[in-house]
């Protein structure tokens, strides 16, 4: 649903992964310039991948869309690393303005 | 009535429409317990009414006793919420919610209830909300609830759901729960449909998946 939300111009390829784990393997193996980060996962949490990309100095552009809408979750993730915090159900508008705000070519 | 279960994509739709839903419960509970509240991930399952009960034991555990609040609903979608709570769930509520004395009886209860129909309309409200465009008369979807009540305190978790008081023949189970940090508390919201609701929800998600 998420990719769906993307900007139609934006000529990328797309890496799925359906945990935290996979997320980060991905990342790690240079599959991804950016991530798309849910909060809310099996195996490892969005919170653990951001503190295991901090932790190993990746190179990191992460994107944050998680329903958890607490401030305390934004704060968090901000405070981790996570360039942007995007809320579900996702307004295709903020991931455009957010990858624009970043030099982003799309 | 044909095999009852979920495809994939309808699973998927269905948790991604109750991760959002249980953002905003988890939000609110974590503005009313002043605590920050993690969420899981939704865990969805269609069943036959008779393993109900041992499918709820299995998704709070088997070890402990608790104490839940009930709500049922109707209108577009029929059901039960079941608000299930650890042994120690209501004294800690007391506390989190500043009270210094110890509470009587009948204020915990009602703290129990406030909580838990703040949970409870939150996520089937948030569900609501998510779907009501997609139902057949479009933007419609209303529900109301009963009033929340007390069904048991400290019995095991299978002990909660008696099929024989249901005439369902099949269950749609979803469950979340919300743990609180550095706190010894859980409360599973447990929403359970029966199979007319089953297929109305199973149009909509599948109306959900070819909307995006």
């Amino acid at each position: 649903m998420l990719i769906k939300s993307l900007p139609s111009t934006w000529d990328v390829e797309i890496t799925q992964a359906v945990n935290g784990k996979e997320a980060l393997d991905a990342y790690r193996a240079g599959k991804a310039d950016v991530m798309f980060l849910d909060l809310t996962m099996p195996v490892m949490d969005g919170y653990e991948v951001l503190e295991n990309i901090q932790k190993e100095g990746l190179n990191s552009f992460v994107i944050v869309v998680s329903a958890d809408i607490q401030p305390l979750a934004q704060e968090r993730v901000k405070k981790l690393g996570a360039m942007a915090f995007i809320k579900k159900p996702v307004n295709p508008d903020l991931i455009e303005s957010a990858l624009k705000q970043y030099g982003i070519a799309l | 009535m044909s095999a009852m279960q979920l495809t994939e994509d309808q699973r998927d739709a269905m948790q991604e429409i109750t991760n959002i839903a249980m953002g905003q419960a988890g939000s609110l509970l974590a503005e009313l317990l002043g605590n920050f509240v993690n969420l899981s991930v939704p865990r969805i399952k269609v069943l036959a009414l008779a393993e109900v009960a041992r499918a709820i034991r299995d998704m709070v555990g088997s070890d402990i006793d608790v104490t839940a609040v009930r709500q049922s609903f109707q209108g577009y979608l029929t059901g039960e919420a079941l608000v299930i709570y650890g042994q120690n769930g209501c004294t800690e509520l007391g506390d989190l919610m500043g009270y210094d004395e110890e509470l009587d009886r009948s204020e915990e209860t009602e703290l129990l209830l406030d909580v838990s129909n703040v949970l409870v309309g939150a996520c089937l409200g948030g569900i609501v909300d998510q779907i009501k465009n997609l139902t057949e008369a479009h933007g419609t979807a209303e529900l109301g609830f009963s009033a929340p009540s007390v069904m048991a305190e400290s019995v095991p978790a299978d002990a909660l759901i008696n099929p024989d008081k249901l005439s369902w023949t099949h269950a749609l189970l979803v469950e979340v729960n919300f743990t609180l940090e550095g706190r010894n508390f859980i409360s599973h919201l447990c929403m359970l449909m029966p199979e007319h609701s089953i297929e109305k929800m199973c149009s909509i998600l599948d109306r959900f998946v070819e909307s995006y």
